[in-house]
């Protein structure tokens, strides 16, 4: 009974972070259709952005969060909008291509400045824990798990609510109509794509205070926030949401109960059979 | 000019340049074997791709689950029956993709789009681990290959199979087959309304790309010596042949040949030259190909109106 | 006709490439009062460090001996060289560096990549070209099960990783019984775990928890929480550096005490420590070699342990540590084998290696049947109060173990 609820909760607590890394996924590919392969690439950065913050100037990662989405945001805007939009609308496989070719680009100059040593952030506060009952819970996991949900709600009430917000789930919904409306396309997907590359920054600060960071560490990721979309809905923040913690507490027991082994695998097999027998995940809308 | 099987001129200089490899062990040092055997594995995987993404329509990401099914079927061999035939272990791979590509393709090849580019992508990754959780196959460990002593024969079986594939390929495109699949990826609702039976097709397309995968894959394990999960699914074996696919022109027959070639000469060169950020160059390759070239090379050939008409396709994609 | 044309000019292109491909230019080999070694090591990728690591102990062999003379083989002096070529970790671009030293490179013989899926490829290699290949860092013994004679290791084979730590913990009082066993699902870690399992059943220990996770997983929380209800006196992890200090921050993190916690690889690297502060003491890690190893080596290198640490301090400013000694180590039983043979033929040489018998500031280096160094023992490090301290066996020990380990809210 210890093991399953020290199992839910972890799952809990990762599926947080899980939440954050595909909201960002999930914005781009259900508003652009683009299926952002740098979105790892992006997570890793925001980790790095942590790390030099707190190895030179000491500032808390927590602190860090906001920095992380305003520097990625800003990388997000400019490479969709000198970059990726000469073929957004193109079939599937460039854009796929594209940011495969831009995360590879991504990675290595990280790699060439800051070679591939593994690095960490070790704060004061680092594994510090509390029990609550049974279960051992980690300050910094619990933390974590607070900002995400917190990101989570700003972005839906913005999406909701703000004139921008609105203009992006017209164009979601008909480009021409939008455009005719006197919505500005181009800057709009550019700030989409921003978005979610500033959440990915984000979410890459939060993961820095649990992960060891190195060049390579975003890859993993890319799919995580694919399973979470698929299971979740695409394109909606409570899609992301839901599909984040069911997927982390679906790893959390797969790996105790099947296999730790199998813990990756036991994701994967979930993503077929939902992508099997209920395409559009659990909050989805029928699509036409 | 163009048509389904891609432009003709530059058809007939590939099947010249692929004769021409043949002879290379007989010229150059056996690190240029080596490389040219990499050439052509990599393109029967990108022939194999190309038939289900290229002419098909339905990208896949997840073909080198074939390739890493021929390797495990020819390591399997080896340290089970201490068998090291080539020819044996091909087959036996063709076999075992096929058939799982027939299980898999059934419910895979309803989604499209997106949906079936992540699909392959997940059965190659769940595939990967679940294999690593297998002691028969060695589990995350691997098995070690005794390579055979006649070493040159896994060139000369590599050549076959590319020749193969590239032969295959070639008549498909101009059989019923070829158009069928082409009709699927052209608008696969008016093509069932035509007639054309879009399920049967979509996996025997998926089928064959298995089983070109697969062939490499077996003569690949011979060669390298060592199998273990990273190695038989690794992600430059899944991503390169679409790259290749696409600079060569996808969905003609030569354009994979094409785009192993010229890839692999800019990998290599790239590599010599620089070695610490040949990766981040080729980052910048993919880009600037995926930029320039959206279909390929033989496209980019077939194209009217010279350079300005070269230029005007460029911005066809943008918002 | 413009079809013809663009054919044409296309051809040519395609042509060029594959001109350029094998036109790379190559550098004649130095001259013939050199003796090249080449080494394919990870520069970049997941071994980066560990790559590092073993150049640094390649280098030292090298201009030591450059400094000294050079080898005398046959009546004639040679001095050394070696030709690197990053192979990114990856096992099938190591294999391909291997044959590019070789086939283009004409080196004489090869020094072993880092990595146990790396020397098992390149092993293949060598064996195809024969050319004797000597490592110190592939411990994975299935690569010595194929009946290769042209592979040899230096370094005690991975199933002894962690045995010296159950062997130790068996000498502390109270003595700890139960035992948890984690390991990556790779080919080095699995045969660690493995070693470290058959060990303990077969001394009367009980295994109460052993399970792999996936190589490259960045959570192990389920992993750690298994271990937690397991309930074990001594929490083992076969692994590298990455899950090393994953696993730390997680047991941490679930708060899961344990009397003993023993790393394979990890707790000797300098990364180690400083990435987790005070909460890597207490940590036990089992080790090739250490600064205080009481061997006495034969003339030709320095003989000594703490010579040699301090030298290559004072040479790099870091303390070395086991990777860096038995790349050493490798060079050594070349040095030694090809004076005995007094010839650099491929095959003399590789008959020499088999035949070696010599004791270096490393230890023994001698090889059975298979090429691997089975007569080498483990030792084992422990991090006390920041510092490396070596612990066991008796003969080694710098510092007695510090044991039990106490709860990490007590510390």
């Amino acid at each position: 009974m210890q093991l399953f609820a020290q199992d839910l909760v972890n799952g809990i607590l990762v599926g947080g972070i899980f939440a954050v890394v595909a909201l960002g996924f999930s914005l781009v590919w259900g508003i652009m259709n683009i299926i952002n392969l740098a979105h790892g690439a992006f997570v890793m950065l925001g980790a790095y952005t942590a790390y030099v913050l707190f190895s030179t100037w000491h500032i808390d990662p927590f602190v860090s969060v906001p920095v992380g989405f305003v520097l990625l945001f800003a990388l997000g805007y400019g490479i969709q909008r000198w970059v990726i939009n000469w073929v957004v609308r193109a079939p599937l496989l460039t854009p796929f291509l594209l940011t495969f070719g831009l995360s590879l680009l991504i990675i290595n100059v990280v790699l060439v400045i800051f070679h591939g040593d593994t690095r960490g952030i070790e704060t004061a506060y680092s594994g510090s824990n509390f029990s609550l009952g049974p279960v051992t819970v980690a300050w910094t996991k619990l933390w974590t798990l607070v900002v995400a949900l917190a990101i989570t709600a700003v972005m839906h009430v913005w999406l909701s609510t703000s004139r921008t917000g609105r203009a992006i789930r017209a164009m979601a919904m008909d480009i021409d109509a939008a455009q005719l409306s006197g919505v500005r396309v181009s800057h709009l997907y550019a700030i989409v794509f921003g978005l979610g590359a500033g959440l990915a920054g984000a979410a890459g600060v939060l993961i820095s205070l649990s992960y060891s960071l190195q060049p390579s560490m975003g890859d993993p990721f890319v799919i995580t926030a694919f399973v979470c979309c698929v299971l979740g809905g695409l394109g909606t923040v409570q899609g992301a949401l839901v599909g984040g913690l069911v997927y982390g507490v679906l790893g959390s027991f797969g790996a105790q109960y099947i296999g730790t082994g199998l813990q990756d695998a036991v994701a994967l097999v979930v993503l077929l059979i939902v992508l099997i027998v209920r395409p559009r995940g659990i909050l989805g809308k029928a699509t036409a | 000019m163009g048509g389904i099987t891609g432009n003709a001129v530059a058809l007939r200089v590939s099947v010249g340049i692929l004769v021409l490899l043949a002879f290379v062990p007989l010229l150059h040092s056996s690190y240029d074997e080596n490389l040219v055997r990499g050439v052509l594995m990599f393109a029967t995987l990108s022939f194999g791709w190309n038939l289900i993404g290229g002419y098909t329509g339905y990208v896949s990401f997840g073909n080198v689950v074939f390739f890493g099914i021929g390797c495990y079927t020819t390591a399997a061999l080896w340290q089970h029956w201490h068998q090291q035939n080539v020819v044996l272990s091909v087959v036996l791979a063709m076999l075992v993709a096929v058939v799982f590509a027939l299980v898999l393709g059934i419910p895979i090849l309803r989604l499209r789009g997106h949906y079936f580019a992540i699909g392959t992508l997940g059965i190659a990754l769940a595939t990967q681990e679940i294999i690593a959780n297998v002691d028969w196959l060695g589990a995350g460990a691997g098995f070690p290959v005794r390579p055979l002593d006649a070493y040159l024969v896994y060139f000369y079986a590599m050549w076959v199979v590319c020749a193969a594939s590239m032969l295959a390929t070639f008549f498909i495109a101009r059989s019923k087959l070829g158009y069928a699949f082409v009709a699927i990826r052209e608008n696969e609702e008016a093509a069932a309304v035509l007639g054309v039976d879009a399920t049967r097709y979509k996996v025997i397309a998926w089928a064959i790309s298995a089983a070109m995968a697969a062939a490499a894959g077996a003569v690949f394990a011979g060669a390298n010596g060592f199998i273990d999960p990273p190695t038989a699914f690794a992600t430059d074996d899944n991503v390169f042949p679409v790259v290749m696919a696409l600079l060569g022109g996808v969905g003609t027959v030569a354009g994979p040949l094409i785009g192993a070639l010229i890839l692999t000469a800019i990998n290599e060169t790239l590599w010599s030259h620089f070695p610490q950020i040949h990766t981040l160059f080729f980052g910048a390759v993919i880009v600037l190909v995926v930029l320039f070239l959206p279909r390929g090379l033989l496209w980019l050939l077939n194209t009217r109106g010279g350079w300005k008409g070269f230029v005007r396709t460029l911005g066809a994609y943008r918002v | 006709m413009a079809c013809i044309r663009v054919g044409a000019l296309f051809a040519l292109a395609v042509a060029g490439a594959l001109a350029l491909t094998t036109a790379v230019p190559v550098p004649a080999r130095a001259d013939d009062n050199t003796i090249v070694f080449g080494a394919a090591l990870a520069a970049t990728g997941a071994n980066a460090r560990e790559g590092a690591l073993t150049k640094a102990g390649y280098d030292f062999w090298k201009d030591y001996v450059n400094a000294h003379g050079g080898m005398k083989v046959g009546g004639k002096t040679y001095k050394v060289d070696i030709k690197y070529y990053d192979d990114e970790s990856n096992p099938q671009t190591a294999a391909r560096l291997v044959e590019r030293l070789v086939s283009e490179d004409k080196v004489n013989f090869i020094l072993g990549p880092y990595g146990s899926a790396n020397t098992a490829t390149a092993a293949a290699v060598a064996e195809r070209l024969k050319v004797p290949m000597v490592e110190g860092n592939g411990a994975a013994a299935s690569i010595f099960s194929q009946g290769y004679k042209y592979t040899f290791a230096v370094l005690a084979p991975g199933f002894k990783y962690l045995q010296g730590i159950l062997e130790m913990a068996r000498t502390l009082k109270p003595a700890p019984k139960t035992v948890a066993i984690s390991t990556a699902n790779d080919t080095f870690s699995v045969e660690v775990g493995q070693g470290a399992a058959d060990y303990a059943n077969a001394h009367g220990m009980q295994v109460v928890y052993q399970n792999k996770y996936p190589a490259d997983t960045t959570d192990v929380s389920a992993i750690v929480s298994g271990i937690k209800a397991a309930n074990a006196d001594i929490v083992l992890n076969g692994g590298h550096l990455d899950e090393a200090l994953l696993l730390q921050r997680t047991l941490k993190e679930q708060n899961v005490n344990a009397k003993i916690f023993g790393y394979s690889v990890g707790p000797d690297t300098p990364d180690f420590r400083k990435t987790l502060g005070k909460d890597a003491n207490w940590v036990f890690g089992g080790t090739q070699w250490s600064p205080t190893a009481k061997y006495q080596g034969a003339p030709g290198f320095i003989g000594d342990s703490k010579v040699y640490a301090a030298a290559f301090n004072k040479k790099y400013g870091y303390v070395p540590e086991y990777h860096n000694a038995e790349s050493t180590a490798a060079c050594l039983a070349f040095m030694y084998a090809i004076e005995k043979a007094g010839s650099l033929d491929p095959q003399k040489v590789r008959d020499a290696l088999q035949n070696l018998d010599v004791v270096t500031f490393y230890g023994i280096l001698k090889f059975d049947s298979r090429g691997i160094n089975v007569y080498k023992p483990m030792a084992v490090n422990q991090i006390q109060h920041d510092d490396l301290m070596t612990v066991w066996p008796l003969g080694v020990q710098n510092a007695k173990p510090a044991y039990p380990t106490p709860a990490w809210s007590s510390r």
